[in-house]
């Protein structure tokens, strides 16, 4: 991946890649470093943060920083799932689309339309009942419901460069539709993908908690950042200060998320070649 | 000595649906080898349409087209493709910058034709893509830059060493200077005939400039409105032209020693006499130069 490679050597890319390596080492490791059992009540309910209980506790009496770590893998092993399946039966379709002649763009438009007139939480409850409610479940629902908005995005980008010369150059050379993908068109859709990428695990996170709150995927008392915001929101006359860890811990992985996708764009595609031009002190051609 | 191209009562429709229109209406066309046949005639004429059917990128409805005594209209799939990777016959596009992948540098993009053909070492593939870049003069330090850092002349010479090195008998050119300016279009015209004497080459060259042609092309076919209303040896064709499209195409050159290349009355009296012939057939509305 040469352009997350060159992302790295912005500031902000470098930030972003911090942060989220923090995340990750967080959500392999977190269950392990935490101070008490995230599952244990207690009967000190609702207490602020002290030295015992770093982020308080929450309506029952469990620590919040416990939980906050416990909840890590799940929390972003399942936005990765999710945007993982949402990204195969997306992004696939999408580039093949432009491709393998009319009926199959036409088959794939009216399946993704379908997918995109479905109310979400409705599928997601009624994938629930059928296939049983938990966590895997809920994901390839989630996954299905966010297929479509990567198959348009992928496909637009495609379309832009389907039929430039140097893709037909190359079919005149004979090769194959796979490699004409693979050399002329990945690396022109890529800036674009990534960023709706960050962009749909973000949302992940966030879908996630939604589920949670509804009680769909993540069954409590599993913990999960998302559920302990929507535990904390309940009690805010009580402990004004319970939403900010929980909340913390998303925002900062969305967004350096967007931050490292933002600069994968600036990087990469058009803005990158006139950086790399620039860079260099040439002239920049009309590109 | 057999042809190396040779299209007969070639028919071509485009478009889909109701809006599908017949562009070529039966055409021939016969290229030797070592032989730089021009194609003329004004946008819309089908010349485009012409070189995409040769090479199998527009299907045609009837007729045939045989590179090297080989019916192309009839490859699909695999042996389409089997067929192009022998490289028997390439392109060059009109535009270079944007006939070149912008993320792709110059060694890439002269190396790919051989890449796809497979079996080559990195090794193989330096040496010829060093050989390419001397036959079309490029300086060898240009083969790591990307064709944003080329200048047009240099860019049209890889997309020449492109098609090249694959060792083609047949070089579809559409207008290939005619995104240059006149100094850098006679050192790639003469390149051309350059690689027509050492390589045998035949060269189809599509253009709407006479005078990019005179020197260069031995045959020059005229199409109108999707038909061939004229071919000849170039003399022929330019010295005596016997089509009133043709006429006006040959008087409609600008002279440096005329004041005015063509009087108004003269140009009006030949458009009449191309109306009066009106070949019936709508001028084809989807075809185009690019």
């Amino acid at each position: 991946m040469k352009q997350v490679a060159s992302a790295l050597h912005t500031r902000a890319g470098l930030i972003a890649a911090i942060v989220l390596a923090l995340v990750l080492v967080l959500a392999v490791i977190g269950p392990y470093i935490a101070p008490f059992d995230p599952l244990k009540n207690s009967g000190a309910i609702l207490q602020a943060p002290n030295a015992t209980h770093w982020f308080g506790t929450d309506y029952l009496g469990r620590d919040v920083l416990s939980r906050v770590l416990a909840g890590a893998p799940l929390s972003v092993y399942t936005a990765f799932e999710a945007v993982g399946i949402g990204l195969v039966i997306g992004v696939i379709p999408g580039i093949t689309s432009v491709y393998l002649g009319r009926t199959y763009e036409w088959i794939t438009l009216r399946v993704m339309d379908g997918l995109i007139a479905l109310p979400f939480l409705i599928f997601a409850i009624a994938v629930a009942a059928l296939l049983g409610n938990a966590v895997q479940q809920a994901m390839i629902a989630v996954g299905i419901l966010i297929a479509p908005a990567f198959y348009r995005i992928t496909r637009a980008a495609v379309l832009s460069h389907a039929n430039s010369q140097y893709v037909t150059a190359s079919q005149l050379f004979g090769a194959s539709l796979f490699r004409v993908i693979r050399t002329h068109v990945w690396s022109k859709i890529l800036p674009t993908l990534v960023v709706a990428t960050a962009n749909a695990t973000a949302a992940g996170l966030l879908i996630v908690s939604s589920l949670t709150f509804l009680g769909i995927g993540v069954v409590p008392p599993d913990p999960t950042w998302g559920g302990i915001l929507a535990s904390d929101l309940s009690y805010l006359s009580q402990a004004p200060y319970g939403p900010i860890f929980p909340s913390l811990l998303i925002m900062a992985t969305v967004g350096s998320l967007n931050l490292l996708a933002d600069a994968i764009k600036d990087t990469s595609g058009d803005h990158g070649r006139v950086r790399l031009l620039k860079r260099r002190g040439r002239r920049v051609g009309t590109a | 000595m057999t042809a190396l191209l040779e299209v007969s009562g070639l028919r071509v429709e485009l478009g889909h649906g109701r809006g599908r229109t017949e562009v070529l209406h039966g055409v021939d066309l016969t290229v030797e080898p070592g032989q730089i046949v021009g194609l003329i005639g004004e946008t819309g004429s089908g010349k485009t349409t012409l070189a995409r059917a040769v090479l199998g990128l527009a299907p045609p409805n009837s007729g045939t087209v045989l590179i090297e005594e080989q019916n192309t209209t009839k490859l699909r799939g695999r042996a389409l493709r089997a067929f192009r990777r022998s490289g028997a016959a390439q392109y060059v596009f009109q535009d270079p910058l944007r006939s070149l992948d912008p993320d792709r540098t110059v060694f890439d993009t002269l190396v790919e034709g051989l890449v796809v053909q497979g079996g080559r070492s990195r090794d193989e593939l330096r040496d010829a893509a060093d050989r390419v870049a001397r036959l079309v003069s490029l300086p060898a330090e240009l083969l790591s830059k990307h064709p944003g850092e080329l200048s047009g002349g240099q860019r049209q010479r890889v997309a020449i060493g492109r098609a090249m090195a694959v060792e083609p008998k047949l070089l579809i050119c559409d207008e290939p200077v005619s995104a240059l300016d006149a100094s850098t279009r006679i050192t790639i015209l003469e390149l051309l005939l350059e690689l027509r004497r050492e390589r045998g080459l035949g060269v189809i060259m599509i253009t709407h400039d006479l005078g990019s042609l005179a020197g260069v092309a031995d045959r020059v076919t005229v199409l109108y409105r999707g038909n061939v209303v004229e071919s000849g040896s170039t003399q022929e064709v330019l010295l005596a032209p016997q089509h009133p499209y043709t006429r006006l195409l040959v008087e409609s050159v600008p002279s440096l020693f005329d004041d005015e290349p063509l009087d108004s009355n003269r140009r009006g009296e030949l458009r009449d006499a191309v109306r009066a012939l009106e070949l019936d057939e709508p001028v084809a509305s989807v075809a185009g130069t690019r």
